[in-house]
C-alpha cells in the first residue's frame, strides 16, 4: 500500500465486540458414512408414472385414430347423401315454375285473367260484369306457352302426361277446351252432389 | 488508472456477448425469412413433399329470390367427365363379384375392352359409343401418351354418380359450381345469367355481384396411406356463401305478363313488346316483362340481342304519353286550368313559322285542356304549352326525369336526351309540348305516371329489395330521396283529367274494367330511322295507366315496337286491359265505389 503512515492507529479497537462464536455445524468426519440405499418406492412411482403417461398417450392416440376412421366413413356417407339430395333437387327443379303450373292448370281446363265481379253488401249492388266465366282464358298457358324453361322442357304435365310445355296441348286438352264453352251448367239428375261423411 | 488485470475480463465479456448477439441476430433474420418472408413457398413445398393435400372449399353463390321469397336463381353443382386416354385404351381387368380378377385358362386376366367401356360411358352421358371412342382415338392420334381428354362437360350429379359407380379408374370428375334458375325465362331479362366459368354476365347477376359472390376457402391436411386424414393435421379456412338478393319482382305476376306480352306481340306482328308494373306507393317494379326473355338456364338458345333487356335499355321519343307533363307544368304554375280553352283546327301555322298537325283530320272545334288530352291533340297542346315560359317547361320535364336516367342504374341504360332551350328551333319550341325532341326509356315514362298517381311525389324506381349476407346482416340499396315534383293539388287535378282520357276517349269501351276508375294516356311515338328522320308508317306504341284512380295503387305500361297489324296505340288496348285486370285481381284491389267525375271536353 502507498502513502505515509504517521502513527499507526488501532483500528480494531473501535470495532464492537462480537459474541463468542458457537460451534460450527460443519465438522470433519473421521470416515465416510456407509452409502444409503435409494428408496425403491420413489423409483417405482417415477417409472410407473412415466409408463402410465406413455400408455395414456398411446390410448388417446388410438382413440383419435379410431374416431378419424369413423369420421372418414361418416364423411363419405354424408357425401353420398349430399349426392342423393343434389340429384333429387335437380330432378324436381322447375316443377314449381309458374309456366309449368299454369300449363297443368290449363290442361285441366282452368282459365285465368277474368274480370272480377263483386257483390256490395251495403246495397246488394253487383259491381263488375255480373256474368260468369265465359271459358276463355286471358292467356293460353298451354297452347301458346311462350315462357321457356329448359328445366321442364319436354317434361310431361302431371295433369296430362301426353302434353308438355314444349309440345303444347294434346288431343285430350283440345277436347276439354272445346267442351268448356257450354252456356249452361250440366244438368243435375240426382240432387246436389254431397260428400259421404260419417 | 485501471490495470490490465481489471480491464481484460470485462472486455472479454463484452466481446463474447457481442458474438452471441450477432449469432442470435443471424438466427432471428433467418427465422423471419423462413417463417414470414418465404412462408408460403415453404408451406407449399411441405405440402408437395409430404403426403399433404389441399382442397378448395367452394362457397355457394347467393340465391336470388322474388319479393315473396320464391327462388329465382340458386346454386348447384355440375361435373366434368375427364378421361385418361392412354389408360382407357388398354381396357380394364374383369373382376368377379368378390372383386377378384377373373383369369382365363392360361392364367391371364380377362380384359373388358375399351369399346365395351365406351358403350357403358355413352349410355350414361347420352353420347353414342362411337362418339366416346373417337374422343379417345383423337387424343391418342395427337399424342400416344396423352393422359387427358374431356368426354363431356357439365353433367348432372345423377349422371356423375352413375359414371362413378362404373368404377373406371381412368375417369375423373372435377366439379363446377353452377347456377340454376328454377323458373326458367320468368324474369330472365332482369336476372341475367352467369357464364359457364361462373362469371356473371347480365342483369342483376352482374349488377349485384358484390352481394351474390361467394368467397372460396381451403382445407389443407395430411393423408395416411389409406386416404384417411391424419388427425390434427387439418387446417381449414372456411368459405363464405354469397348473400341472398331479394328483388321487388313478383314471380307469378311476371310470368303472366311475359305470357301475355308474348301472345300479343305475336298477334300484332310487332318487333318486340313489353309490360311494366310499378307500385305507386313505393316505386317498386313488380313486373318487367318483355318478349323473347332469355332463359338463363340456356342463354345460348336466345339470340344475342335478346340476352339483355330492351325494356330498360331502349330509349325513344315518348310522344303523347308526355302531354300530361305539359299540362302539369301549366297547372302547377297557375297558367292553365282544366277548362282553359283553345281553338283547334287540325292543322295550324304558328307565328314563328312552325307547322303542327293533329294525328287525324277533323272539323275545327274548341277544346278545353282536358279535351286536348282526351283527343290527344298536338295543335291544342302546342297552343297550351306556348302559354308557358319555355325554360319552365324544360325545368319541369327534367324534374319529371327527362335526361336524368333512373335509380335502377341498369347496365347500358340511357339517361335520355334533351336540348337546352337556346338550342330549340321553331318546330322544337312546339313539339316539346307533346313528347317529341327528347328521349326517355320505358321506366322513365312509368316514373312520370307514378309521380302523378302518388300526389306529385316522385319515388325512385327500384328492382332490388335487399341483400341478406351469409351472417344475416340485411342491406337495403341506397336510393335517392323522394322528390315533390308538382303540388298535391296539381297531381289531383291532373289525375282526374287523365281519368277523363280513359272515360271519354275513343279507347273507353275497349279498356274499361267494370267497377274500377282508371286514368292514363296513350302514346304513338315516331321511330327514328337512324339517319336523322323517322320511319314511315311504323310507330313505337304505348299505353300507360294507373288504377284505381281514386286511390292509385299500380301503374301499368305496355309498349310495342313497330306493330304491323294495328299500327297506332290502339294496338295496346287488349294487352293493357288484360295486364291491368290481372294486377287488380292478383293484388285483390277493391273496386272504386264512385264514378269518374266527367269534365267538359269542348
Amino acid at each position: 500500500m502507498s502513502g505515509a503512515v504517521a502513527e499507526p492507529a488501532d483500528l480494531l479497537a473501535e470495532l464492537p465486540v462480537l459474541p463468542p462464536r458457537r460451534d460450527s455445524p460443519l465438522r470433519a468426519l473421521e470416515r465416510p458414512l456407509p452409502r444409503r440405499r435409494p428408496r425403491v418406492l420413489y423409483g417405482i412411482v417415477a417409472v410407473g408414472g412415466a409408463l402410465l403417461i406413455g400408455a395414456a398417450q398411446m390410448g388417446l392416440s388410438i382413440l383419435t385414430t379410431q374416431s378419424s376412421y369413423e369420421l372418414s366413413s361418416l364423411t363419405s356417407q354424408q357425401r353420398g347423401l349430399d349426392y342423393q339430395k343434389q340429384a333429387l333437387t335437380d330432378s324436381i327443379a322447375g316443377l314449381s315454375s309458374p309456366q309449368y303450373l299454369a300449363a297443368n292448370a290449363a290442361a285441366l281446363g282452368m282459365v285465368t285473367g277474368q274480370a272480377p265481379t263483386y257483390l256490395r253488401l251495403s246495397d246488394s249492388a253487383i259491381i263488375g260484369t255480373a256474368a260468369g266465366s265465359n271459358g276463355s282464358s286471358a292467356v293460353n298457358a298451354l297452347t301458346q306457352a311462350a315462357v321457356a324453361n329448359a328445366l321442364v322442357s319436354g317434361v310431361p304435365l302431371v295433369s296430362d302426361p301426353s302434353a308438355s310445355l314444349t309440345s303444347g296441348a294434346s288431343v285430350a286438352d283440345e277436347a276439354i277446351a272445346a267442351t268448356i264453352d257450354m252456356s249452361t251448367p250440366p244438368a243435375i239428375a240426382d240432387g246436389l252432389p254431397t260428400p259421404a261423411t260419417h | 488508472m485501471t490495470t490490465r488485470a481489471t480491464r481484460s475480463p470485462r472486455r472479454r465479456t463484452v466481446v463474447a456477448l457481442a458474438v452471441v448477439l450477432a449469432v442470435l441476430a443471424a438466427f432471428v433474420v433467418r427465422l423471419v425469412d423462413i417463417q414470414v418472408v418465404n412462408a408460403n413457398d415453404h408451406v407449399t413445398d411441405s405440402q408437395a413433399f409430404a403426403t399433404g393435400a389441399k382442397q378448395t372449399l367452394y362457397g355457394a353463390r347467393g340465391d336470388i329470390v322474388d319479393t315473396n321469397g320464391s327462388v329465382l336463381a340458386t346454386s348447384t353443382v355440375l361435373y366434368d367427365v375427364q378421361i385418361d386416354p392412354m389408360l382407357a385404351a388398354q381396357g380394364i381387368k374383369k373382376r368377379d363379384a368378390d372383386g377378384a380378377v377373373v383369369e382365363d385358362e392360361h392364367g391371364e386376366p380377362v380384359m373388358t375392352t375399351w369399346p365395351e367401356l365406351a358403350a357403358q360411358i355413352g349410355a350414361v352421358t347420352g353420347q353414342s359409343a362411337a362418339d366416346v371412342q373417337s374422343i379417345v382415338d383423337d387424343a391418342l392420334a395427337l399424342d400416344p401418351e396423352k393422359r387427358y381428354a374431356v368426354v363431356k362437360q357439365f353433367v348432372s350429379t345423377e349422371e356423375f354418380r352413375e359414371l362413378a359407380e362404373l368404377e373406371l379408374p381412368f375417369l375423373t370428375f372435377p366439379k363446377h359450381p353452377a347456377r340454376t334458375y328454377p323458373d326458367g325465362a320468368v324474369a330472365g331479362n332482369v336476372l341475367g345469367f352467369v357464364g359457364s366459368d361462373g362469371t356473371p354476365l347480365e342483369g342483376v347477376e352482374d349488377q349485384q355481384d358484390s352481394c351474390l359472390a361467394a368467397t372460396n376457402g381451403t382445407l389443407t391436411y395430411q393423408r395416411g396411406a389409406d386416404g384417411v386424414i391424419i388427425p390434427g393435421t387439418e387446417v381449414e379456412k372456411p368459405s363464405t356463401d354469397g348473400g341472398t338478393l331479394k328483388l321487388t319482382i313478383d314471380t307469378d305476376l311476371q310470368w303472366f305478363m311475359q305470357q301475355l306480352i308474348s301472345e300479343e306481340t305475336q298477334r300484332l306482328n310487332a318487333t318486340w313488346g313489353g309490360v311494366m308494373v310499378v307500385d305507386v306507393k313505393t316505386g317498386k317494379i313488380r313486373a318487367a316483362a318483355e318478349t323473347d326473355s332469355v332463359d338463363p338456364n340456356d342463354p345460348g338458345a336466345s339470340a344475342a340481342t335478346d340476352r339483355g333487356s330492351k325494356l330498360f335499355q331502349f330509349s325513344f321519343e315518348p310522344g303523347s304519353t308526355f302531354k300530361p307533363v305539359t299540362i302539369a307544368t301549366g297547372l302547377d304554375t297557375g297558367v292553365l286550368a282544366p277548362d282553359t280553352r283553345v281553338y283547334d283546327p287540325d292543322r295550324m301555322v304558328f307565328p314563328n313559322g312552325a307547322v303542327i298537325n293533329d294525328d287525324e283530320n277533323h272539323a275545327p272545334e274548341t277544346l278545353t285542356a282536358t279535351g286536348a288530352l282526351v283527343r290527344s291533340s298536338n295543335v291544342s297542346l302546342s297552343q297550351l304549352g306556348a302559354m308557358i315560359d319555355p325554360q319552365t317547361r324544360l325545368d319541369y320535364l327534367k324534374k319529371f326525369g327527362v335526361g336524368q336516367g333512373t335509380a335502377l342504374d341498369w347496365s347500358a341504360e340511357p339517361k335520355g336526351q334533351y336540348h337546352e332551350v337556346a338550342d330549340w328551333d321553331n318546330q322544337t319550341y312546339y313539339t316539346t309540348t307533346f313528347g317529341q325532341a327528347f328521349t326517355v326509356t320505358v321506366p322513365q315514362v312509368a316514373s312520370v305516371y307514378q309521380t302523378i298517381a302518388n300526389g306529385g311525389e316522385k319515388l325512385p324506381l327500384s328492382l332490388v329489395e335487399s341483400c341478406t349476407a351469409a351472417d344475416g346482416t340485411v342491406t337495403t340499396p341506397d336510393l335517392p330521396d323522394p322528390v315533390q315534383v308538382i303540388k298535391p293539388e296539381t297531381a289531383q287535378t291532373l289525375s282526374t283529367m287523365l281519368e277523363n282520357v280513359f272515360a271519354q276517349g275513343t279507347l273507353a269501351a275497349d279498356i274499361a274494367i267494370p267497377g274500377y276508375r282508371m286514368g292514363g294516356k296513350t302514346g304513338t311515338a315516331q321511330v327514328t330511322d337512324g339517319a336523322g328522320g323517322y320511319k314511315d308508317g311504323v310507330y313505337f306504341t304505348s299505353l300507360i295507366g294507373f288504377a284505381p284512380a281514386d286511390d292509385p295503387q299500380y301503374v301499368v305500361i305496355t309498349v310495342f315496337d313497330e306493330p304491323l297489324n294495328t299500327r297506332m296505340s290502339s294496338a295496346n288496348r287488349i294487352s293493357f286491359k288484360k295486364a291491368m285486370m290481372q294486377v287488380l285481381t292478383h293484388y285483390r284491389i277493391m273496386p272504386s265505389n264512385t264514378a269518374t267525375p266527367l269534365l267538359p271536353v269542348n
